[in-house]
């Protein structure tokens, strides 16, 4: 492994987390308003993906499942300097859980021969944080998940982590092919440079895979998903007092009300 | 109703309530106690048996498998090989993915903890079972089971149900059911399963893993916690947290910033917490907090910003420097050591 890793990092577009409101008088969620931006732990996968190739060599291509238009987080990638973008686009894909998910996001890493798949922890949409584990269940690869930094070791062809456990953290090597979910806020995501940005911008054209392409478009969708949303209820406000007190005795008293 | 479900899986064949008890060391997670009260009540509403699942090396000499029995268990499967020690999702997800195939359970129980949510992808597809990730609510209802979390950042909770796959499998966070007592009289009983995991076959190498004394701030009856805020000095929290007998915790970006260990957060990333009193000294009150702190009976806030949406949260606040609160109201309890416990 001499001429480098083929590292994929899977991205995905989501509403902006603070565009999203619920209609009092319907219930509804307002989505429509809300801009569609990037994942933001997906920056961190970005970032630790690239630091990959400043490592060990090789290419890194950014992997996205949406409408046409999601390529927008294509170009968030390429313009931050990866290599390449492509897009899993197909209406056969609609309604789809995790689990066809990540079967399209796991055919479509093998297509590109990943010996590393990044993703970030979990989207701030759905917050399943279960993809990149079903990425590496459905190619039988290994996973590494919560990773704070890793160390690369081409010689060895595996990749260590740092994860983080509870209270503490254990250091994990991993044989390629390996998917690896980045810790939000683990490192810096870099800005996208300039020129990189335009090219993203403006020449940068992603390929589409559909369903067909992967050979999976009978494993993907709301039929074969098999969790269903069963109803949306808005999560009523615990109802609290609400009282602001003027002095810290004042409250010190409510404290010792309740101790 | 047809027992094969357009799926192809029989469904009438699986039934259950599994829990994944999550050990490392011999020292069981406190979310796995929960989860067996919980799976006990939602294993007499179906009428079927409550099974917990140990996986690890020498588990027969520690008394953990007695343990599940006394919090609720019907039956414990134990897989015991050095294959199991320390955890790593290769050989655990095989050899559940095993025991699911072959005993067929209908619900299956994992805490969300790093180890959880990072096992319960790994035996859901290849099982094509449905998982639901951080459910706060498990019920049946008109006999249909009913699996709730929040969704959109915790503005509404979404019924996720999953009517034509088995196991029907959910991550729960630590400290969203509360854990029953353990009765030492309850009867059950324990087999050892068959082990389908070799060394020779796996991925990954555990190199080393380092853990102190887990703080449990889902425990506590008093929290006091911190945000950005605090500007990095958690001294005055930890002070007022002693006096009160509670536990520190923070948010999110506190624990970012590296001013205390990711074992204290607390919200949807987090942990959940449902103390007697929560204290919210600089922190603004994002909703990812607010889903890990919202089942505290009675909230104080401390803020520079009345503004700020901690103060629609709470029931008491107060409009200030929490740098200068803090240090008042815990000499406010020095001098009045009546108003608060020994
Ligand atoms: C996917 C995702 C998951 C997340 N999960 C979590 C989670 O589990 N837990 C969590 O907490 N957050 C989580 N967050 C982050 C969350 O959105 C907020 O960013 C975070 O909670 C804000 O933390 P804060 O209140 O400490 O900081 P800020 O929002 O910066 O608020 C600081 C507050 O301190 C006040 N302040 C400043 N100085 C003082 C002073 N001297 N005295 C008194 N008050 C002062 C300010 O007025 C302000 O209100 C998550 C975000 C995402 C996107």
């Amino acid at each position: 492994m001499t001429d480098g890793w083929n590292i994929v990092v899977c991205v995905k577009q989501v509403p902006d987390a603070d565009d999203v409101s619920i209609d009092p008088e319907t219930g509804r969620l307002n989505r429509s308003d809300a801009e569609a931006v990037m994942n933001a732990p997906d920056y961190n996968a970005v970032e630790a993906a690239l630091e990959l190739r400043d490592e060990v060599g090789g290419t890194v291509t950014a992997l996205s499942m949406g409408p046409p238009n999601a390529d927008a987080v294509l170009r968030v990638a390429v313009g931050m300097g990866a290599d390449d973008g492509v897009l899993l686009s197909d209406p056969a894909f609609g309604g789809s859980d995790t689990w066809p998910t990540s079967l399209a996001l796991a055919r479509g890493a093998e297509e590109l021969d990943a010996d590393v798949v990044f993703g970030g922890e979990e989207t701030t949409d759905s917050s399943t944080g279960q993809v990149p584990p079903g990425i590496a269940a459905h190619n039988g690869w290994a996973q590494l998940t919560y990773v704070e930094g890793l160390e690369p070791r081409p010689d060895e062809g595996r990749l260590v982590a740092k994860r983080d456990v509870e209270g503490g953290y254990e250091r994990v090597a991993a044989e390629l092919p390996v998917v690896v979910a980045m810790g939000f806020g683990e490192n810096d995501p870099r800005p996208a440079g300039l020129h990189r940005k335009i090219y993203a911008e403006t020449d940068f054209e992603p390929e589409t895979w559909t369903a067909e392409d992967l050979g999976v478009e009978d494993e993907v969708g709301l039929a074969v998903s098999p969790t269903q949303v069963g109803g949306m209820d808005t999560a009523d406000p615990v109802p609290r007092e609400q009282e602001v007190l003027e002095d810290t005795e004042e409250l010190a008293e409510q404290i010792a009300e309740v101790v | 109703m047809a027992a094969t479900s357009d799926s192809g899986v029989d469904i009438e064949e699986y039934d259950d309530v599994w829990v994944f008890v999550e050990q490392h060391d011999g020292e069981v997670a406190s979310v796995t106690w929960e989860l067996l009260s919980k799976g006990r009540d939602l294993a007499d509403e179906r009428g079927e048996d409550l099974v917990a699942l140990v996986m690890g090396e020498d588990i027969d000499e520690t008394d953990i498998p007695q343990q599940c029995i006394a919090r609720g268990a019907d039956r414990v499967l134990v897989a015991d090989d050095p294959v199991f020690e320390p955890y790593r999702s290769d050989p655990y997800g095989e050899q559940f993915r095993h025991l699911v195939e072959t005993r067929k359970p209908a619900v299956a129980l994992i805490g969300g903890t790093h180890t959880g949510r990072d096992f319960a992808g790994r035996v859901a597809v290849p099982t094509h079972a449905g998982l639901t990730a951080d459910c706060t609510e498990l019920e049946m209802e008109d006999g249909r089971y009913e699996m709730r979390r929040p969704a959109f950042g915790g503005d509404a909770l979404a019924t996720i149900i999953c009517p034509e796959h088995r196991p029907q499998m959910s991550t729960v966070r630590p400290g969203v059911f509360p854990a029953a007592e353990p009765d030492e009289d309850r009867d059950g009983e324990i087999e050892d399963v068959e082990v389908v995991v070799d060394e020779s076959e796996t991925m990954t190498e555990v190199l080393d893993r380092e853990v102190g004394d887990v703080a449990d701030i889902t425990d506590a009856d008093v929290v006091v916690a911190g945000g950005m805020g605090v500007e990095g000095d958690f001294e005055p929290l930890w002070e007022l947290a002693e006096m009160l007998d509670g536990e520190v915790a923070a948010t999110r970006d506190a624990v970012e910033e590296g001013w205390i260990e990711p074992a204290r957060q607390v919200g949807q990333t987090g942990k959940t917490v449902r103390p007697k009193l929560y204290i919210a000294a600089g922190i603004s009150g994002a909703i990812q907090h607010l889903e890990g702190m919202d089942d505290s009976e009675t909230v104080i806030a401390i803020n520079t910003d009345p503004n700020a949406p901690i103060f629609d949260n709470a029931d008491y606040g107060i409009v200030g420097d929490l740098h200068e609160v803090v240090p008042e109201l815990i000499e406010y309890f020095e001098e009045h050591e009546e108003a608060i416990p020994a």
